[in-house]
Formats: C-alpha cells, structure tokens, sequence
C-alpha cells in the first residue's frame, strides 16, 4: 500500500521538464513563389534537327519559355531573372547544385532535355524542391515536333498542381469572336488560339454574324449562333474539319447555346413569339426537350457540371434574374436577390460557385456567388463588361469589356480581360484584333 | 390644351400657398455641439514582456469570453495544474488556461475601463495585432474584426501558456512568428473549406538551426483525396527552412530546443 | 405667422419649382419622351408620313401611343400594297447583356407584329428578325444615342 503511494508520489512529483512550447503559425504572405526555370538542356545535333523542322533557334529554351511565361501570367509565381543562373541547363538538370539556386532565391526549379528522337520530339523535365535539396517530380513526353508549345503547356500544368494543389489550366484553347470595324456594321469571326494567345486561327469568314462560341467540354467541337442567310439559329462547327451543320429544324431563332457536361446534348434558347424558352437537343438522336414554358424570357442555360442542374436567366420577376432548376427544369428556384440586373449565369467546373453579369446603377459587374445564392463577391466593376467564362479548374475567369465611344461615336474597342477568383491579376488578354464572348475550353489532354 | 394649362397653374398655385404656409423658415437657432471626448495620450513601450502584460490579456480574453459566453470551469489551486502538466497531453494546457483566466478574471472585476484601453494598446504596436483588433473589441459585428479577435485570442492562450510554463515570453514568441511569417508561401490553391493544420516539430540546435523535423500527420500526406495537405505541408517544410537560423532565445536553450509549429492556412485562405 | 414670413416662404418655394419645372420641361422638348426615343434622326419612310420605325424604353418592350399610330400607319400601307411582305427587326440598346438582348429584341419586334395583326395584316406577311444589340444605328455611348437604337424597324422584304 505505501508502495502504491510511493510510486503515485514519484508519478506525479512536479519534475523539472518543460511543457512542449507549440507556436501557432497563422499567417504567411500571399506573394508568389520564386522559382527558377532554368532553359531546357538540348545537344547540338538536335538542335539543328528542330531548326530546320520549326524555325526556331534553340528550342530547349523556347519551351522553357512557355513554361517561364505561364507561371508568371497565373499570378502564383514569379519566374526569375534568368541572368542570375549560375548552372548550365544540361548539369543542372542532372544533379543541380542547391547552393547555387538557393542564393538566388528560388524555392523551385525547373530542368529539363530536349531531344530529336525518331523525327519526334522527346521532352524530358524535372521539378527541383530547392529548399529540401531534393526532386519533386519527374516526367518525359513524346510527341510531333509541332506540338512543341503543348508540352510546354502541359509542363506547366503538372508544375502548377504539384506546387499549389490545384489542377492546372495551361493546355486549353480559348474561343472567341474576333471584331473588327465600326460600331454600326462589326464584321465578327469566329477565332480560336491557345490561352496563352498564340497559335491564332479563324473559323469563319466574317460573311455573317457570328455570337457566343462555346466549346464542347469533350472534343473538338464548337457550339455558336450564325446569322447565315439572316435566319439567327445554333450551329455545331468542327474545328478540326472546319464542317458546320445547323442545330436542330426550329421555325424560330434559336440562341445561347451550351453544350452538356458530357457534351452529348445542346442547351439553348428558342424564340416564337415573343417569348424565348429553354429547350435541349441531343445530338445523337435528335430528340428536342422542352425545358422552360414561361412567357418570361429564359435564356443563357448552363449545366452544372455534374448535369443534374441548370442555371439561367429569366425576367419572370420583371426584370432580369438568376435561376437554378432541376435539368428536366422542376423546382425552379431564383437565387439572385442583390439591387440591379443580373445575367450571363455560368456554373463553376467545380460546382461550387456560378460566376454573372450583373448591372447596376449604369455600371457592370463580373461576381460570383454560391449556387444557392448566397455569398455574393463582386470581383470587377466597368462601364461596360459582361460574359465570364471559367477555366477549366474553376479559378480564373475569362471576360470581354467594351469601352464608351467618345462624342463623335469613335473609339470603340472590345478586348477580353481575366481576373483571378480572388479578385487578383485582373489583366488584359492580347488579341489580334478586338474580340468579345470568350469561352474557354476544358484540358486537352484528357 | 388650354384646359390643362389652367388646371396645371391653378394646381402650382395652389402647392405654392401650401408650402408658404407651413414652411418651417430657418430661425436663428443655437447648434446642438455633442460633449468634448477626451483621449489620453499613452506612452508606448518598446519591451512587450512586461508584468503589465498578463492583466492585458486578461482583459482581451474576457471580452473574448463575452463574446463566446464560454463555460468556466471551476477553479483550482495553482499547485494542481503544475502536476497535471504533461508533454505529450496537447488538450491538458487548454484546460489549465480556462482555469488560469477565471482565476484573474475573478481578480480583474474592479479594474477601470481606463487601464483596458492602456492595456490594449500596448499591443497595439506589435505587427501580430492589427489595428483591427481595438476595433474587434469595440465593434463586434464586423466580421473581419472577429477573425483577428480570434488571432488574438489565440496569441494570448499561448502567452498564458508562456507566463506560465517558462516557454518563450511574449516579445520571443512575436519575433519567432514574425520571423515565419515571412518565409512561409502560402500555396494559394488549397481548398479553403478542409482542415489545413500542419503541426511540424522541431529539434533545435543552440543556434537556431533545425536537427531534425517531423510531421505529426505525417501519414495525411499520402491519402488519397488529400493531396493538398502534401502541398501544404511541404510549404510549411520549406518555410522552416528558409528561415533557419530560427529566430530563438539566447538563453534558456532547455526550454525551446523542442519547438512545436502549428502551421494553420485557413485565416490566410478564407479571409 | 407674420406676412413678411410668408412672402418669403412663398417666394423661395417659387423660385425651387420653376427651377424644377425648367428641368422638366427640357425632357419633354427634347428628343425622348420618358425614356422613349421622339425625334425623326435615323428614320426612315416605307412611303410618304409612313414612318418605318418604332421606338422603346428601356428594357421594356410595350408600343407607347405614339408607336401605335405609326404602325397604324404601316398597316394602312400594307392594306393598300397587298403583295409587300416585310421584316420586322427588333433592336436593342447596348446597356445589356447579349443574349437577353437578342431575346428583348426579338419580342420588341413582336410586339410590333402583334399590333400590325390586328389591323388586319395576316402573318405570314411578318416575319421577324432581332438582332439583340448587334446592328446599333447610333454608335454613341450616351441616353439619347441608346434610346435611338430601341428600336422595331419594318423592313421590305421582296
């Protein structure tokens, strides 16, 4: 029994040990991550292989490039200075010396072989943890020689997820239609280009009016509105066959067409009489749904991105409002409540936000709120912008803004701009020409 | 046309003799001035490890404690909670904190509302609190505000801890933390609404540089649907190594040479 | 209250409504009436004191009387010239978002057509066309350049 005692005594006898001191760490800084992407390695004997095939003098760092390029324009990151090198492409991406990219402050870096092998283009590269003196990733492609910016795309992407936990955004493609001419008589063209504004092609002619191009979130599919023979209707185009075809046989204009998150089915509008509603056609065996029947005007219809919900437009309350319903259009339920007009609803990729137009007291606005209404963020304001279209992993938005003529009704433009869904790196996209109703198209390589 | 231009005058008429007659005409009357606030003017010290400091907090938490209407547990006699003092008990030191406040909260009822505003400004300087944080405990509805209250309230469990334990003082904490946050990117990708704690702990060296790391959760890292915690938790790696040497103490190296670091992403992340 | 107090009352409250008044009747003098465009710039004739135009407010899509009586002037047109078949193209302004504009335009336009119906036109001699906020007629960026391109225009078609 004393024993017991005893040894409860000397269990609980306040020893001089000192409690394990926990220090909470709660903030940190928002400034992007220096990393070093360092030219990719490449032999002569390649080298000139790919000059004579591209045009282009030393591809390893004409895909680093690339790389370099879309890690600074996402905001993330902040590429440096490459005449701070201190090691040689091909050493460092063998074994690179920390110390040395240490000391110019990068806490990652990127390495990496170009090689011509078989008349292809073999890219290998590596994702260096500076810090920890050790490699994060590891990868090699193959592909055409032509293809030499979509690797450096899909570097990107790979570098991008490992070091934010995101998905990336760097191989896609961007549609558009581009403008050009006066405000009374726009000649407009349906475009596409890669998002980082290169590889810019025309799809049409500019012959007739051309609307709200969107991609088909599977393929290499485009679905717009055309004005061909003045009879406004939806369309299908193929990008890579340049073939076009009418949606569907509607006695009436059909508009705002999007395509199903498995890209199977077209949703749109169909006007008669007055009054537009919401209608669906599969495209494989060509069955049309009447979705809305309402004599408001519903328009603008996007899916949500597991298909089982749309969200629209509608003036059913007397003036413009955002709406989600069931995809066989029950339970429609209004979530916009905000002072002014809203528009333009698009559901996130990644299903939790529905980015809008909305308009107030003569201004606009691109904002995103949650899909059941609430949490309404207003990110940018503008005499005049509308239309937001998501990047594929849900983060960036693609927009286009208009600016005022002056007293003689000259000086109208049109550009397409993207902000960050922080509200961060609002920034002009560069085109050609003018361009208006951006949309943006899921990851190539699926 | 006619008709309506004499009903138009005769109705202008008569809104004209209607505002004649009841128009309150400005009268020369004295202006209201509301009483003179007076503000005293206080000298802000350099050292923030000063006795001074416990009645601070305690003050911060008590407002805090308001706020919350937190359940105090009942109160015990100081020996006590030196024996349950553990190392590894994480939960224990929360408990002992509650006892410790209600013990001075008992104390600091007489206390003046001049000496909170001293008090509180006292950390008013520090880079930790923001300015915010005197409007947190003015203007409790702002939500901003309620989330530094939270930062403080947080910062002052661990001085409590610190008081008490003979961890680092107040003024070593800040420049630890300060030191931190600066290295530390915050990746901004992570999903805002999950659990984004990383707890790493750290064997100093007398210098300040790091023997050995761990991750606590170490096996979080690797499961599937939790890929972001391997990005957060690799940020938070090369944040401790950027920062080494460690801003440490330059005495009492028994005390700290076993450092915990509670990486919490969410404030940065949802905010 | 004393006379002087009141002549004083009266003359300031005299003063503030001619200056409201003088505001009020610049709207009605001008070129828009409301938010409807009044004047003749941009419009055209189908044939003589045929106006080939009607105008609208903003956001709405409903034929004021002055409206009416233009497209009762096409409709006697049209009774007359019984082998004309026309367009109806419905605009808008550009203060809006695309696609509803293409829909606002499409129903200004019916409701154009509608009107036109029942004074007889048969429908297969309307067909309509909106062109949303497309084919604007003034490309200015202010109230009255905006109010001119709300608009239903009748165009013939053979």
């Amino acid at each position: 029994m004393l024993f017991r005692y005893l040894l409860i005594l000397l269990i609980l006898l306040p020893l001089k040990v000192f409690a394990l001191i926990e220090v909470d760490i709660t903030r940190g800084n928002l400034s992007p991550l220096p990393v070093a992407v360092s030219p990719l390695s490449i032999d002569e004997k390649s080298k000139s292989n790919f000059k004579k095939i591209l045009k282009k003098e030393d591809l390893g760092s004409e895909i680093s490039a690339v790389v370099e390029n879309n890690l600074r324009q996402s905001g993330l990151f902040n590429p440096l200075s490459k005449n701070a090198f201190l090691q040689k492409p091909d050493i460092a991406n063998l074994k690179p010396r920390f110390e040395d990219w240490n000391l110019i402050k990068a806490q990652a870096l990127i390495t990496g072989k170009v090689t011509f092998v078989d008349e292809k283009l073999r890219v290998e590269f590596r994702l260096w943890d500076v810090l920890a003196g050790k490699e994060m990733m590891a990868l090699a492609f193959t592909t055409v020689p032509s293809n030499w910016r979509r690797v450096g795309h899909i570097i990107t992407d790979k570098v991008y997820e490992r070091l934010t936990g995101e998905s990336g955004y760097f191989d896609t493609r961007i549609i558009y239609v581009s403008e050009e001419g006066p405000k009374t008589n726009r000649i407009k063209k349906l475009a596409v280009m890669d998002q980082d504004g290169f590889n810019n092609k025309y799809l049409t002619l500019g012959n007739e009016l051309v609307l709200t191009p969107r991609f088909s979130p599977t393929n290499q599919m485009v679905t717009y509105l055309s004005y061909f023979r003045n009879l406004p209707r939806v369309y299908l185009l193929d990008i890579e066959t340049g073939m076009q075809e009418v949606v569907g046989d509607f006695p009436g204009m059909t508009f705002a067409p999007r395509f199903s998150p498995d890209g199977k089915k077209i949703i749109m509008s169909f006007a008669k009489d007055g009054n537009s509603d919401i209608y669906t056609m599969d495209l494989e065996n060509r069955i049309v749904e009447r979705i809305t029947n309402h004599p408001s005007i519903d328009t603008s219809p996007s899916y949500s991105p597991n298909g089982k919900y749309i969200t629209f437009n509608s003036d059913r309350s007397g003036y413009q409002q955002i709406y989600v319903m069931d995809s066989s259009g029950n339970n429609v339920k209004r979530i916009s409540f905000g002072n002014g007009l809203y528009g333009t609803p698009v559901w996130s990729p990644r299903g939790d936000l529905i980015a809008f137009t909305k308009l107030h007291k003569g201004k606009f606005y691109i904002g995103v709120m949650r899909t059941d209404g609430t949490g309404e963020r207003l990110l940018t304001e503008n005499f005049y912008q509308e239309a937001p279209s998501w990047s594929p992993n849900g983060r960036v938005l693609i927009f286009y803004r208009e600016t005022k003529t002056d007293s003689k009704g000259e000086g109208f433009s049109a550009k397409l701009w993207s902000i960050d869904l922080t509200g961060y790196n609002e920034k002009m996209v560069a085109t050609e020409t003018d361009a208006s109703d951006p949309s943006w198209s899921s990851l190539l390589t699926n | 046309m006619n008709r309506n231009i004499v009903i138009s005058f005769g109705l202008h008429t008569l809104l004209v003799i209607i505002t004649a007659m009841s128009l309150p005409f400005l009268a020369k009357e004295p202006i209201d001035l509301p009483p003179i606030v007076s503000v005293e003017l206080i000298q802000i010290s350099d050292k923030t490890n000063i006795p001074f400091a416990p009645k601070a907090k305690k003050i911060i938490e008590k407002i805090k404690e308001k706020e919350k209407e937190k359940k105090i547990v009942s109160e015990q006699a100081p020996p006590k909670m030196a024996k349950k003092e553990k190392q590894d008990a994480i939960p224990l030191p929360e408990e002992k904190i509650e006892e410790i406040k209600e013990i001075k909260e008992k104390k600091q009822n007489p206390e003046k509302i001049e000496t909170e505003v001293k008090q509180v400004s006292e950390f008013e300087k520090k880079d930790l609190f923001n300015p915010d944080s005197i409007a947190a405990l003015i203007d409790k509805s702002k939500v901003e505000t309620a989330e530094t209250s939270k930062k403080t309230e947080k910062i002052t469990q661990d001085q409590d801890k610190s008081i008490d334990f003979g961890g680092l003082s107040l003024s070593e904490e800040d420049a630890l933390k300060a030191q931190i946050f600066g290295c530390w990117s915050i990746p901004l990708g992570l999903p805002y609404n999950e659990n984004l704690l990383v707890r790493i702990k750290l064997q100093l060296k007398p210098d300040g540089s790091i023997m050995r790391s761990e991750i606590l959760d170490h096996a979080r890292m690797n499961k599937p649907g939790q890929g972001f915690y391997k990005v957060l938790a690799e940020s938070a790696l090369r944040a401790i190594k950027l920062c080494q040497p460690l801003r440490v103490p330059s005495t009492g190296y028994e005390r700290w040479k076993e450092l915990q670091l509670n990486f919490d992403a969410r404030e940065m992340l949802e905010g | 209250m004393n006379l002087s107090k009141i002549l004083k009352n009266g003359f300031l409250v005299l003063v503030a409504s001619l200056v409201l008044t003088a505001c009020a009747t610049q709207k009605k003098s001008g070129q828009t009436q409301g938010d409807v465009y009044t004047g003749t710039d941009s419009v055209e004739y189908l044939a003589s004191g045929v106006k080939d135009r009607v105008f609208f407010a903003t956001n709405e899509t409903v034929l004021t009387t002055a409206s009416r009586e233009t497209l009762r002037k096409q409709a006697a047109w049209l009774r007359k010239n019984s082998k004309i078949t026309i367009i109806l193209e419905g605009h808008a302004d550009e203060r809006g978002t695309r696609e509803y504009n293409l829909a606002l335009g499409e129903r200004r336009a019916n409701s154009a057509k509608d009107y036109l119906m029942t004074y007889g036109i048969s429908s297969d001699r309307i067909s309509v066309l909106s062109y949303g906020k497309e084919r604007p007629v003034d490309s200015g960026s202010s109230p009255l350049a905006w109010s001119k391109n709300r608009r239903s225009v009748s165009v013939k078609a053979n």
